[in-house]
């Protein structure tokens, strides 16, 4: 993908000898015309990013390639960790040359105090600029993507109205009418911090004297705790009454908007909305081709990052399966060469059948005396008589493959006597067996998946409830108001999701399409959890029948249970993808999202502040202090200086 | 519009991992049998209604994964059952231990007020018997609870267990709504006081339509 935050790109925050700090980058976007500039300086790739000031003002700024390159061996960890929302300035560290001067030379420049309107054409992938009525001085082009999320940041930085006779031509609103919608707004706000226990509303009235695009965000921040944070953990909705004036203060704001409304515009709206999602295209599986052209002349595999992308992209082709899932399942190492697999491979064989040995040769009075162990072992024929029985590797009776499930799922237990065996395993190995065909590589395999999701079988279910609970906060983020339907209907706990995530899918799909959904999690990208967001993509699309319907906790139960293959994986994997990326791209992102998929978080408490704060405002709360608010019987914890980050 | 049923009443089928209750169901709702089943994840319902003295009874059949260590997600379930069905299997010692554990469970995760009943399934293979009827019998007796020997393969006493639940469940039902209606007090009969359903008790929850 070509869009990100700034964090993903520690390399390029230091561009510029003023302090300034970037807001939002994109690259990958080539400068199409720009008036007045040579021709030479036209048609090349640069950034295009939305950039703050010293003195708080913004603009547009697009920065030539050779420019970045320059610069990038300065590297700022500490910006590293800063997003969109964390807005702290930084300097250049000075080593500046003189190519670098010419560089800096063809950076345009575009103050948002200055931007009269802009305009997105040819399918998204082109976006105009104009400060004077009448003419598009500058044109940039969206090799990587397109414009949709530069312009859902653009959008929270400036009022805009579409003008009527052009969907897709955007006017800047009067800058000066902001001061009036901040005051309006918050007169609105009073009338409700009536109610004095309220502390998020006194939290609300200390900012008032921010500027109004800053406290929007804020205020759409406040929102998310009011509206996402809380209500859906099945133990308090927000009540009504805030939720209305919460509303209320919203469409105030836009009615102020209004001000600026003629025949001509129309107001776009400015509630916190997540930005689009982008629908990203499946890629084709990893060939044999490419597959052996990934290996050095001694059989190790050179870029394994690249690899997992081009599962993640496409999953593997079938035929060279059963060798690169052994690498994505941690049973062979990616560096080792081909002599070196193979005398693995002899050891692990020796392992494994020495474990195997370990019940096998336990005698039938042991057995008597041995309840535990008995108990183990008819659990594990019950369920391996039920595993996978239609298909015709596991059909019939007698069928010797059969006995091969239950004598690994036995290893199994001897080589983790403490889980032991736990229902959903057979489940796991089936499609692991059926495909390696071989004992020894289905048990390191199924080790391998078994390390990656053994809190799934904890004795306590702790794994499993700590990721329900995940699961509904990142439904209360991305699909707020199915997660609000869900918790009016007492499914708020998602338990509707236990086999999904028990056995990663694989009652939900064909033994085609769960090979296919399992090798694109194995590879651990994009994030932590991406699973999580497979369940969101499946239950995202299933929204509209859950609502419109009023589907209470039975129905929801049965509705979800019956989409067991019914579910296209593709469609599925590229829906969770594009999820992915409008959570990263989310100004209003939450560490508690971020934490759940092992995004960096916005601020590190430790690390120590350089610069001074580009906002003094008068406000001095101690920078890493804990405090805890409360809201309506709720205690928020939060720690100060993020609370600034995310109010700044 | 027209109700498609009198009296919904919610049932739960618990007992061990293996002892057929997925089969029971799958008996029951569909009238079929398969030897391989698929092992139950999570939890799951049918639905079948019947015909009790003239009125619909729409009978909701909870089926749940027996393992211990999933019991909290599914007793979260057992809310609101009006009938428990608790199933061991014949050829199998243990599950017939276990009942004794299954009816504690019971105590509490659902309402006091629940009607039990034990089904020992798989009574087909006899050759592999482990737990005698009289066993089962003199267990039934010790909690006063109905008792039933079944065969899910052979579908012998599945429909007979399900009808006796819910004739047990409706006849509770019906004699509380007597001895709460004032017109059955005048009349002459017996005011039962103990009988008053408590507020947490399944009846306050029953959809009688
Ligand atoms: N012979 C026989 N086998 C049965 C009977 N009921 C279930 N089974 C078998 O016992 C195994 C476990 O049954 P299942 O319904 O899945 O048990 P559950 O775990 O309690 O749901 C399956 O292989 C069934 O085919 C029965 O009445 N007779
Ligand atoms: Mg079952």
């Amino acid at each position: 993908m070509s869009c990100s935050s700034v964090e993903d790109l520690p390399e390029q925050c230091k561009l510029t000898h003023k302090i300034t700090h970037d807001l939002f980058t994109q690259d990958g976007v080539l400068l199409k015309a720009s008036l007045g500039r040579p021709i030479t300086d036209l048609n090349s790739i640069g950034m295009l990013c939305i950039v703050q000031n010293m003195d708080g003002s913004k603009c547009i700024e697009w920065r030539p390639n050779d420019l970045i390159t320059i610069d990038s061996d300065t590297q700022d960890q500490e910006w590293a960790v800063v997003n969109t929302i964390g807005r702290r300035q930084r300097t250049l560290s000075g080593n500046m040359t003189s190519d670098y001067e010419a560089a800096r030379a063809r950076i345009i420049r575009i103050p948002l105090d200055e931007l009269k309107s802009f305009k997105v054409s040819r399918n998204n992938q082109q976006m105009q600029f104009s400060t004077k009525q009448g003419v598009w001085q500058n044109t940039c082009y969206f090799q990587h993507g397109n414009a949709e999320i530069f312009l859902s940041y653009l959008k929270n930085h400036v009022k805009t109205a579409k003008t009527r006779h052009d969907r897709n031509t955007y006017v800047v609103v009067e800058p000066n009418v902001e001061s009036q919608v901040l005051n309006k707004s918050f007169a609105e706000l009073d009338i409700f911090t009536e109610n004095t226990t309220d502390v998020v509303w006194n939290l609300v009235s200390n900012f008032k004297q921010r500027p109004y695009e800053t406290t929007m965000e804020a205020f759409s921040k406040l929102t998310d705790i009011v509206y996402y944070g809380e209500g859906v953990n099945g133990k308090r909705e927000m009540s009504d009454e805030v939720a209305d004036l919460l509303t209320k203060s919203m469409s105030a704001l836009e009615d102020t908007t209004s001000i600026a409304r003629s025949e001509e515009y129309e107001v776009i709206n400015v509630k916190p909305t997540l930005p689009p999602r982008p629908s990203i295209p499946r890629g084709t599986p990893l060939s044999t081709e490419k597959w052996d052209g990934l290996q050095d002349p001694e059989g190790r595999i050179t870029e394994v990052e690249g690899v997992k992308q081009l599962i993640f992209r496409g999953g593997v082709a079938h035929s060279i399966r059963h060798s690169v899932w052994k690498y994505l399942l941690d049973y062979y190492p990616w560096k080792m060469t081909k002599a070196e697999l193979k005398s693995l491979h002899k050891k692990k064989t020796e392992e494994y059948f020495s474990m195997k040995l370990q019940w096998r040769s336990m005698t039938e009075g042991q057995e008597l005396r041995f309840s535990e162990y008995r108990d183990r072992k008819s659990l594990v024929e019950k369920d391996v008589n039920r595993t996978d029985r239609t298909h015709p590797f596991f059909a019939g009776d007698n069928n010797p493959n059969l006995v091969v499930l239950q004598d690994i799922l036995m290893t199994y237990v001897m080589y983790n006597f403490d889980l032991g065996y736990v229902q959903g395993m057979s489940d796991i190995l089936a499609p692991l067996l059926l495909l390696m065909g071989n004992e020894v590589d289905s048990f390191w395999c199924f080790v391998g998946f078994m390390e990656k999701i053994s809190s799934n079988f904890d004795m306590d279910q702790a794994g499993m409830k700590q990721q329900l609970l995940n699961l509904q906060q990142l439904m209360a983020f991305i699909t707020p108001d199915l997660a609000k339907h869900l918790a009016s209907k007492d499914s708020g706990n998602m338990y509707f999701c236990f086999r999904w995530l028990l056995v990663w899918f694989k009652r939900e799909f064909s033994h085609r399409d769960i090979m296919r959904l399992w090798e694109v999690l194995w590879t651990g990208l994009p994030c932590a959890n991406f699973h999580l967001l497979i369940c969101v993509a499946i239950l995202d699309a299933e929204k509209d029948v859950l609502i419109s319907k009023d589907y209470g906790f039975t129905e929801v139960l049965k509705h979800v249970n019956d989409l067991s293959m019914c579910l296209d994986v593709d469609i599925i994997l590229s829906t969770a993808e594009g999820i992915y990326h409008q959570i990263v791209s989310s100004p209003h992102l939450s560490d508690q999202i971020r934490v759940i998929l092992g995004l960096p978080l916005a601020l590190k408490p430790d690390v120590p502040e350089t610069e001074p704060t580009t906002f003094s405002n008068g406000n001095d709360i101690g920078e890493t202090e804990e405090v805890t608010l409360e809201y309506n019987g709720h205690e928020i914890s939060v720690v100060t200086k993020t609370v600034w980050a995310l109010l700044a | 519009m027209a109700k498609t049923y009198d009296y919904l009443f919610k049932l739960l089928l618990i007992g061990d991992s293996g002892v057929g209750k997925t089969s029971i169901l799958f008996r029951f709702s569909e009238d079929a049998f398969n030897i391989s089943f698929i092992s139950t994840i999570g939890i799951d319902f049918k639905i079948r209604t019947i015909d009790l003295d003239g009125k619909k009874v729409k009978l909701q059949i909870w089926d749940t994964a027996g393992q211990e260590r999933f019991r909290t997600i599914t007793t979260a379930y057992y809310r609101g059952s009006m009938g428990i069905m608790l199933v061991y299997d014949v050829t199998n010692e243990k599950s017939f231990e276990n009942i004794k554990n299954w009816i504690r469970n019971i105590e509490e995760n659902a309402s006091a007020d629940v009607e039990k009943m034990i089904l020992g399934n798989k009574c087909d293979l006899d050759a592999k018997r482990q737990v005698s009827k009289e066993r089962g019998e003199q267990l039934a007796v010790e909690y006063q609870i109905k008792f039933v020997e079944t065969s899910a393969k052979d579908s012998l006493n599945v429909e007979y267990a399900f009808y006796t639940l819910a004739r047990d469940i409706k006849a509770k039902m019906e004699k509380k709504q007597e001895a709460s209606n004032p017109a059955g007090a005048r009349s002459g009969t017996h005011q039962l006081r103990d009988e008053r359903p408590k507020p947490t008790s399944w009846l306050a929850r029953c959809s009688v339509l």
